[in-house]
């Protein structure tokens, strides 16, 4: 009977220590942090709200690229507003982005005679532990800064670039927000959530990298630091697919198809073979990169889909498997959403091809539209469909977004040669 | 001495003709005139036309609206004491009169067209049934080989047979124009000249996508096949109007040619504006076609690549254009 109120007595502490650290480090935090809105110049009103905090004795504040990012595209239609914890309202300047792993500083006028110089946070120097209780900050759908306590769950594996698995509630509007430890060190900055007390956070060291760049040479211009990002991102990510193993693996009878080993790249697949009026048998595998870059809310890039798709004839002759064969692949569209300020049409190439392996017969088609803010990337789409093999077909596809020539076609040439049949 | 007297409408078509052999004859509205006419403004007797010195004179009997030499160069004149010549055009009232000679020279025989037996043979009853069968079992399969899900006979035939019905129109309201415009309705040549080169389209089609299946996107070739329909087009537009129509074989090209561009300019411009400013999805050509119709050999991913490198050159060119 001690024991048990031992036990509940401890709980008890611990729990009211918990909210009582909470409050504290909220109080402590509070002067540093800031909603960050976007103002629309013509209008006056805000067109998107977002958290920050500010992390330089001089007045520099880290938020989300996301944020900021109709400001970084059109910086004459907007301009960047901070409201404080006091109600003070200022204009901010973008200084530094990166795209790749949504983040941007921006800066407030501080002015030193007048006593300005507030707190700032500190990055932390460690990562945490995994079960590491954290804290997130922020301002929720414009309803006043809030802290959300939460669990550290390490790194998500399945993404290209590195993101922390945080269990505790982010909400929109408090993307920019940081998390941190009890010691109040910035672990991680609020990014993403999927629902259910999923949140997604980056991690701190892309902004200490990010920052000690930017005191070193501050960039010239926002969009040439954007393409330099976006380059350099994709050159990494297409070297690794191209330098892992790719495994061949069967699909329906005969078709052999490359699945790219490596975590980010995740696979699923489906069939209709419980479909059995279905006049063609159809088995379908798709892999996708778990990876989207926010640019603008027009304009997402650095996805790839790959998607194979077997075929076989149940009852029907050789003419009409070939006709809705044909309207199987006859609309295949981009992966990533793009406006007309952002990239240029397709244009498309198709022909009959055969790769070095003589086991299948193509006809092939590659489109790719070019960026027009950011040289030599590009989306590219390929789509191929076999048609020598009479009654059965094998459909490749892959849509990349975001990526150079070279290294477009060097996926392109070795996808060719993967797909073959036996 | 005998007159051809014709009766003709304002834009000289002919409406009756007379023959006459008698040195004096009389026209007028009142019922002992060698010829009557009907129209109101003109006189009981207007005028009577005489033979006299060898020569026909025409003579106006005080007439209200009186009686004119039509001339194409000169004013109106009056007709009153006026020699005849061969083809003068008199009007009297709202009427026009045209005056001959037996010794008028007529347009030279225009030979049958070798277009003739052709269509002789198209409108025989069997050929006529040939086509239009045929018409409907190729619409048939089409409907058949795009169905993804399965199709009984009933399901197939009866769109086939109002698709049949549905092209059986256009013969159908060009003999109904032609039967308006005073000119033989030809009903059954229309029908048979139209079915048989609306098949003919359809093998230009089948045509024109194992072309497109067998080259690459560079190649000109399918271009190329895309003219046999519009040459379809002409030939089945010229052959209406031969079969319809009497008119000149110049007129005949330029009303071809015309319906020709409109259909296709027409087709393209619809297309055209429907096109968005912007639009984000690629469009390519997929038709794929059985084994059998596979007719080239295959390039090599190398060359693949290398044709596609240059997209990029194009699409990379368009983006630096603002």
């Amino acid at each position: 009977m001690k024991a048990f109120f031992t036990l509940v007595f401890i709980l008890l502490s611990n729990s009211s220590l918990a909210a009582e650290q909470a409050e504290q480090l909220f109080n402590q935090l509070k002067p540093s942090l800031y909603q960050i809105k976007l103002i629309d110049k013509a209008s006056g009103e805000k067109s998107s709200i977002g958290s920050g905090f500010q992390i330089s004795k001089n007045g520099i504040i880290a938020t989300n690229y996301h944020v900021i990012s109709s400001y970084a595209l059109h910086p004459k239609k907007y301009r960047i507003e901070y409201l404080d914890g006091d109600g003070n309202i200022g204009l901010l300047a973008l200084q530094s982005v990166d795209v790749i792993n949504d983040l941007a500083l921006v800066k407030r006028k501080v002015d030193s005679l007048n006593n300005d110089e507030r707190n700032f946070f500190k990055l932390s120097s460690a990562v945490p532990h995994k079960g590491e209780k954290l804290f997130s900050l922020g301002n929720p759908h414009d309803l006043g800064m809030i802290v959300v306590p939460g669990t550290y769950n390490g790194l998500k594996k399945e993404s290209f670039n590195e993101r922390i698995h945080f269990t505790g509630s982010i909400n929109s509007g408090m993307s920019g927000g940081p998390v941190v430890n009890k010691q109040a060190e910035v672990v991680g900055i609020n990014v993403a959530t999927s629902g259910n007390s999923i949140g997604f956070l980056v991690p701190h060291d892309k902004l200490e990298t990010l920052y000690q760049d930017f005191l070193q040479a501050p960039p010239e211009s926002i969009e040439h630091q954007m393409a330099e990002q976006l380059t350099a991102n994709q050159n990494k990510l297409m070297t690794e697919i191209l330098n892992s193993p790719w495994q061949e693996k069967p699909l329906g009878k005969h078709g052999v198809i490359p699945i790219i080993d490596v975590p980010f790249i995740r696979c699923w697949g489906d069939s209709n073979a419980d479909k059995t009026d279905a006049l063609i048998l159809t088995a379908v595998a798709n892999c996708s990169l778990d990876e989207n870059t926010y640019l603008s809310s027009q304009f997402f890039t650095g996805s790839m889909e790959i998607e194979f798709r077997y075929m076989q004839a149940k009852d029907i002759g050789a003419n009409k498997f070939y006709h809705l064969y044909q309207q199987q692949i006859a609309r295949a569209g981009s992966g990533n959403r793009a406006g007309k300020g952002n990239v240029t049409q397709y244009q498309c190439h198709h022909d009959l091809v055969m790769p070095d392996n003589q086991t299948i017969n193509n006809k092939s088609i590659l489109c790719t539209r070019a960026y027009k803010k950011f040289p030599d990337l590009f989306d590219v789409l390929y789509l191929s469909a076999s048609i020598d093999k009479h009654k059965q077909a094998l459909v490749s596809h892959f849509t990349i977004a975001g990526v150079n020539q070279k290294n477009a076609l060097a996926f392109t040439r070795k996808f060719m040669e993967a797909v073959s049949w036996n | 001495m005998e007159l051809i007297i014709e009766e003709i409408t304002r834009n000289n078509k002919l409406l009756h003709r007379h023959k006459l052999d008698k040195p004096s004859i009389h026209i007028g509205r009142d019922y002992h005139n060698d010829i009557i006419l009907t129209d109101p403004h003109i006189c009981p007797s207007h005028i009577s036309i005489n033979y006299i010195n060898e020569q026909w004179q025409v003579t106006d009997n005080q007439t209200v609206n009186g009686t004119f030499i039509e001339s194409s160069k000169e004013k109106k004149q009056k007709a009153n004491q006026h020699i005849v010549r061969d083809g003068d055009v008199i009007t009297l009232g709202n009427s026009q009169l045209r005056l001959l000679f037996t010794d008028h020279a007529v347009d030279p025989t225009i030979a049958f067209s070798p277009f003739e037996s052709f269509i002789n043979l198209m409108r025989h009853p069997i050929a006529l049934f040939i086509s239009i069968t045929f018409f409907t079992l190729i619409a048939a399969s089409i409907i058949y080989f795009n169905k993804p899900i399965e199709v009984n006979f009933t399901q197939l035939l009866v769109p086939a047979i109002g698709m049949t019905l549905g092209f059986s129109l256009w013969p159908a309201g060009v003999a109904l124009v032609s039967h308006l415009t005073k000119n033989d309705a030809r009903l059954i040549t229309q029908l048979a000249v139209s079915f048989t080169l609306f098949n003919l389209m359809w093998f230009s089609d089948i045509l024109k996508n194992i072309v497109t299946f067998n080259s690459a996107s560079n190649n000109i070739l399918p271009i190329f096949v895309t003219f046999t329909s519009v040459i379809l087009a002409f030939s089945l537009f010229w052959l209406n109007s031969y079969i319809g129509f009497h008119m000149s074989a110049k007129r005949r090209m330029v009303v071809s040619a015309s319906l020709t561009v409109l259909l296709f300019g027409g087709s393209y411009l619809v297309q055209y504006s429907k096109k968005p400013e912007f639009d984000p999805r690629p469009h390519y050509n997929a038709s794929i076609m059985m084994p059998s119709f596979l007719l080239t050999t295959s390039s090599s991913v190398d060359e693949f690549i290398e044709d596609s490198s240059k997209l990029f050159e194009q699409t990379n060119k368009e983006a630096l254009k603002k």
